[in-house]
C-alpha cells in the first residue's frame, strides 16, 4: 500500500527532522518522489573516517517498511561492507527472506520496526568497526586486516575528497 | 508476454507518416476524380449503373454540378473498386487512430514517461504479434474481407487497451511515485473520464461482438468477447482501486502526518484486498479459458501458433498457482492470528502508549502477540505473510503454512524483487528456417513475462542520471541538483542540458536564485579528483589561503543554528531547509577539520 508507505515516510522524515541524530542528515531531496531519500553522514569521531561527510542515496521500496530500503553511497567509499559502487552490506537492510551469505540469523535481518534513523546509526557504527567478515569489498577488508596504516591513509583521503578539501 | 521483436523496424516519425498518408490519400482521390470527370465511367458495370447513367445524362450539359453528395458518393465507389485506394483508405484509418491516440495523449497525459513508453511499445508490439498469431494461425482466414474485419475490430481493441495501460502506469507513478498531492485534482479528473470512456466504448464494443456472434456462431462471440470482457475487467478494476486510493488521500485531509482514524483503515483492508484478488483472478481465468479456447479450436497442434499459445497456457497457469498460493497464506495467517493472537483490550491499549510499530500510526485496536507487543490487524498480517517472527522482538511464532512447510519461499514472489522469479520465464524463440528448408526465413522472438523496465534497470539510469547531473552541476554550481536532473529526465544528454542551461532554459527555481551554492566546493573537489594519491599533508600557502575562505564560509551560519528544530508545512520549504542544512553541516565539517589539521600541523611544526 503506498499509501501506508508515504504516511510512514512522512512520519520519519519529520522525526529525522525535529529531533536530528548527532551528525545524521536524511530526507528527500525532491518531495516529487518521497521514495527518494539523499543522506549525510558524519564520521565518527576517533575513527579513521573521523571528520568526513559522506553522501548516501536511500531508495525505498513501494511496500515499505515491509520491505528494506537499499542504500548507496553517492562519494567514493573504501571500507570492507562497502561495495565498490557504493552499495552498503548490513544486515539490517536485507529482506528476511533471502540470505544471499548465509550466514545471518534471521534475528538481524530487515524487520518493519528498523526506520531510516536505526539504519543510518547502524551505518555510523558499521563505519566505526567494519566485519572483515562479510567482505563486500575483498580488497578493503584484507587491507583493514593486514595493513590498517595503509587503510587509514586511504580513509583520510576519502574523508578530503568528501569535505572538498584539496589533498 | 511481451514480445521484443529483436530486429527493430525502422518506422518513420509521425509527422512524415502523416504527411504521406495524407498524400496517397489525396492522389487516390484526384485519381478517383479523374475517372468520374469520364461521364460514362461506370457504363460496363451492371445493376446500380443503368440508373446512374440516366443521371449522368442529365447533368452532362450543365458541366460538374452534380449534387455534391453524390460527387462524394461516386468517388467513393471508384475508390473500393480499385484495390489500391482501399488499402490507402485503410491507411489513412490508422493514421486517423494514431493521430487520436496523439491527441488524447497530449490532453491527458502530456509528456509520457520513460518507462510509460517503453512499456507501450512493449504493449503494441506484444499485442501485435499475438493478433498476427491469432488470425492468420487459429482463425486461418482465408479470405481479405475477413482480415480486414478482424484487423480493424483488433486495430480498435488494441487501441483501447493501450489507453487502458497507459492510464494504469500514470496511476500507479501519481500514487506510488510521487507524493499524490502535487498532482492536481484535474488530472485526476481527466485520467478518471479517459477510464470511464474506455470502459463505456468496450461495452459498446461487447455489443459488437453479440451482434456478430448471432450471425456468426458462439465460437466467434466467444473469442471477441473474451477480449473485450478483459479490457473491461482492467479498466474497471483500475478505476476502482483509483476511486479508492483518490479516497484514501483526502480523507486524511492534507495527506502528510494526520493521525488517521484507524478504525476505518482496518475495515478497508480485507475490502482492498478481496477487490485485487477477484479481479486478478477473473481476469486470469478469462484469459487462460481464452487460449484453452483458441488451442482446442485451431485443431492443428504442430504449429507455430500452437507453440505460442502453449507457452502463454503455462504463463497464465504458474501466475494463477501463484495467486492461489499467496491467497491460501493469507487465509491461514489470518485464521491463525484470529486464533493464536487476540485483539488487545482497551487496557492494554492505554498502557501502550506507543503507536504501530509497523506503520507509526496511533492504535484504536490492535492484536497482541505472544511477546505482548501489539501491532495494528492489517500491518501484522501484511507482515507474517512474508515473515513469521515478532517484528520488534524477533519472537518466532509458530505458524506452519497449509502445506505443511514452514513459509520461507513466499517472501520472494511478494517482498523482494520479482526479477528473479521473473527472469527465468523469459523464453528466447530462435527459428532457424534455413536449417530446414533455404528459402526459409530465420528469426528470433524473445517473450519475457516481465515488465521492461525492471527495477534494477530503473536503478540503473538512475544512477547514469545522478552521474550526468552532477557532471552538470559541476559547471553550473548555483543550479539545484534537482532543476539538472529534470531537465536530463528530457534531454537524456549531457549537451542537451548544458545548452538548455546557457540558453537560459533551465532557471533555478527562486528560492535557490540567491543562495550561493557551495562555491568554492566544487571545483575544488574535481581538483582533488586529479591527484592520485594523498598520503601526504602536503598544505601550502595556498591551501591556506583556503583555509580562510572556508573559515570566512561560516559567518552566516549562525542564522541557521535553529534549522533543526522545525518541520515545515510546505514541502518546497522543506526541501529548501533541508538542502541549508546539508549545507551547513558540510561547512561546520569542513572547518572542524581545517582548524584539526591547522593545530596538527602548528604542533609538528614546533
Amino acid at each position: 500500500m503506498a499509501g501506508s508507505a508515504l504516511r510512514r515516510l512522512m512520519a520519519e522524515y519529520k522525526q529525522l527532522t525535529l529531533n536530528p541524530p548527532e551528525g545524521i542528515i536524511a530526507g528527500p531531496v525532491n518531495e516529487e518522489n518521497f521514495f527518494e531519500w539523499e543522506a549525510l553522514i558524519t564520521g565518527p569521531e576517533g575513527t579513521c573516517f573521523e571528520g568526513g561527510v559522506f553522501p548516501a542515496k536511500l531508495v525505498f521500496p513501494p511496500d515499505y517498511p515491509l520491505s528494506p530500503p537499499k542504500m548507496q553511497f553517492t562519494c567514493e567509499m573504501f571500507h570492507p561492507n562497502i561495495y565498490s559502487d557504493g552499495r552498503v552490506c548490513i544486515s539490517i537492510l536485507h529482506a528476511p527472506g533471502d540470505d544471499p551469505m548465509g550466514y545471518e540469523s534471521s534475528a538481524e535481518r530487515w524487520s518493519p520496526v528498523q526506520s531510516v534513523e536505526k539504519i543510518l546509526l547502524s551505518v555510523v557504527s558499521m563505519l566505526a568497526e567494519p566485519n572483515d567478515e562479510s567482505g563486500a569489498n575483498v580488497d578493503a577488508a584484507k587491507m583493514w586486516r593486514e595493513n590498517r596504516d595503509e587503510f587509514n591513509k586511504i580513509a583520510q583521503r576519502i574523508v578530503r575528497r568528501t569535505l572538498g578539501i584539496p589533498n | 508476454m511481451p514480445v521484443i521483436l529483436l530486429n527493430r523496424l525502422p518506422l518513420p516519425n509521425l509527422k512524415t507518416y502523416v504527411c504521406l498518408s495524407v498524400l496517397a490519400l489525396s492522389s487516390c482521390v484526384y485519381f478517383a476524380t479523374t475517372v468520374i470527370k469520364n461521364p460514362d465511367w461506370n457504363k460496363g458495370k451492371s445493376g446500380i449503373s443503368n440508373e446512374n447513367e440516366t443521371f449522368n445524362e442529365t447533368d452532362k450539359f450543365s458541366g460538374d454540378t452534380r449534387p455534391l453528395r453524390q460527387y462524394i458518393s461516386e468517388i467513393f465507389l471508384v475508390m473500393v473498386h480499385e484495390a489500391v485506394c482501399v488499402w490507402v483508405m485503410i491507411n489513412m484509418a490508422c493514421c486517423c487512430l494514431i493521430l487520436l491516440g496523439r491527441c488524447i495523449q497530449k490532453l491527458v497525459f502530456d509528456e509520457l514517461r520513460i518507462s510509460e513508453q517503453q512499456h507501450l511499445e512493449e504493449k503494441f508490439w506484444n499485442f501485435i504479434f499475438y493478433k498476427f498469431i491469432f488470425v492468420f494461425g487459429v482463425i486461418n482466414v482465408q479470405y481479405m474481407d475477413e482480415v480486414l474485419l478482424w484487423c480493424s475490430w483488433f486495430s480498435l481493441l488494441g487501441f483501447l487497451h493501450l489507453l487502458s495501460q497507459l492510464s494504469k502506469d500514470r496511476f500507479e507513478y501519481n500514487f506510488q511515485l510521487s507524493f499524490s498531492l502535487t498532482t492536481p485534482v484535474w488530472n485526476h479528473v481527466k485520467l478518471l473520464t479517459l477510464l470511464i470512456c474506455i470502459f463505456a466504448l468496450s461495452g459498446f464494443m461487447l455489443l459488437i461482438s453479440t451482434f456478430v456472434g448471432f450471425f456468426e456462431g458462439l465460437n466467434t462471440f466467444a473469442f471477441m468477447s473474451a477480449e473485450v470482457i478483459l479490457l473491461s475487467l482492467r479498466t474497471v478494476h483500475v478505476i476502482l482501486r483509483y476511486v479508492m486510493h483518490l479516497y484514501d488521500v483526502f480523507r486524511d485531509g492534507s495527506g502528510s502526518v494526520s493521525n488517521v482514524s484507524s478504525s476505518v483503515w482496518e475495515k478497508r483492508g480485507p475490502v482492498v484486498y478481496y477487490v485485487e484478488l477477484v479481479f486478478e483472478m477473473s481476469a486470469y481465468i478469462i484469459d487462460f479459458v481464452h487460449h484453452l479456447h483458441m488451442l482446442v479450436w485451431s485443431n492443428i497442434f504442430l504449429s507455430m501458433a500452437s507453440l505460442v499459445i502453449c507457452m502463454q497456457l503455462r504463463y497464465l497457469f504458474h501466475e494463477l498457482q501463484r495467486r492461489y498460493k499467496k491467497h491460501r497464506n493469507y487465509l491461514w495467517v489470518l485464521k491463525h492470528m484470529e486464533q493464536n493472537y487476540p485483539i488487545a483490550s482497551p487496557d492494554e491499549l492505554s498502557q501502550n502508549c506507543d503507536n504501530c510499530a509497523i506503520c507509526w500510526e496511533k492504535m484504536e485496536s490492535a492484536r497482541k502477540l505472544p511477546c505482548n507487543h501489539l501491532f495494528h490487524t492489517m500491518c501484522l498480517q501484511s507482515w507474517l505473510e512474508q515473515d513469521k517472527s515478532c517484528p520488534t522482538c524477533r519472537l518466532t511464532l509458530n505458524i506452519e503454512t497449509p502445506m505443511g512447510g514452514r513459509v520461507e519461499l513466499l517472501p520472494e514472489l511478494q517482498n523482494d524483487p520479482p526479477q528473479p522469479t521473473r527472469r527465468h520465464l523469459n523464453h528466447f524463440f530462435h527459428f532457424d528456417g534455413s536449417r530446414y528448408v533455404s528459402w526459409l526465413p530465420s528469426f528470433s522472438v524473445e517473450v519475457s513475462h516481465a515488465q521492461l523496465v525492471r527495477p534494477d534497470q530503473l536503478v540503473a539510469t538512475n544512477s547514469q542520471l545522478d552521474a550526468m547531473a552532477r557532471q552538470v552541476q559541476q559547471m553550473f554550481p548555483h543550479i539545484p541538483l534537482s532543476t539538472i536532473v529534470d531537465d536530463l529526465r528530457v534531454t537524456r544528454s549531457v549537451e542537451l542540458t548544458v545548452e538548455n542551461i546557457l540558453e537560459g532554459h533551465v532557471v533555478p527555481p527562486p528560492i535557490f536564485r540567491e543562495l550561493d551554492v557551495r562555491p568554492t566546493v566544487v571545483p575544488m573537489s574535481t581538483n582533488s579528483r586529479n591527484s592520485p594519491t594523498g598520503d601526504s599533508f602536503n598544505v601550502d600557502e595556498e591551501s591556506s589561503e583556503n583555509w580562510d575562505e572556508l573559515t570566512s564560509d561560516n559567518v552566516d551560519m549562525e542564522e541557521f543554528s535553529g534549522l533543526g528544530s522545525r518541520f515545515s508545512k510546505s514541502s518546497s520549504e522543506r526541501e529548501y531547509m533541508l538542502h541549508k542544512r546539508k549545507e551547513q553541516m558540510l561547512r561546520v565539517a569542513r572547518k572542524k577539520y581545517m582548524e584539526k589539521q591547522k593545530t596538527k600541523l602548528d604542533s609538528s611544526q614546533r
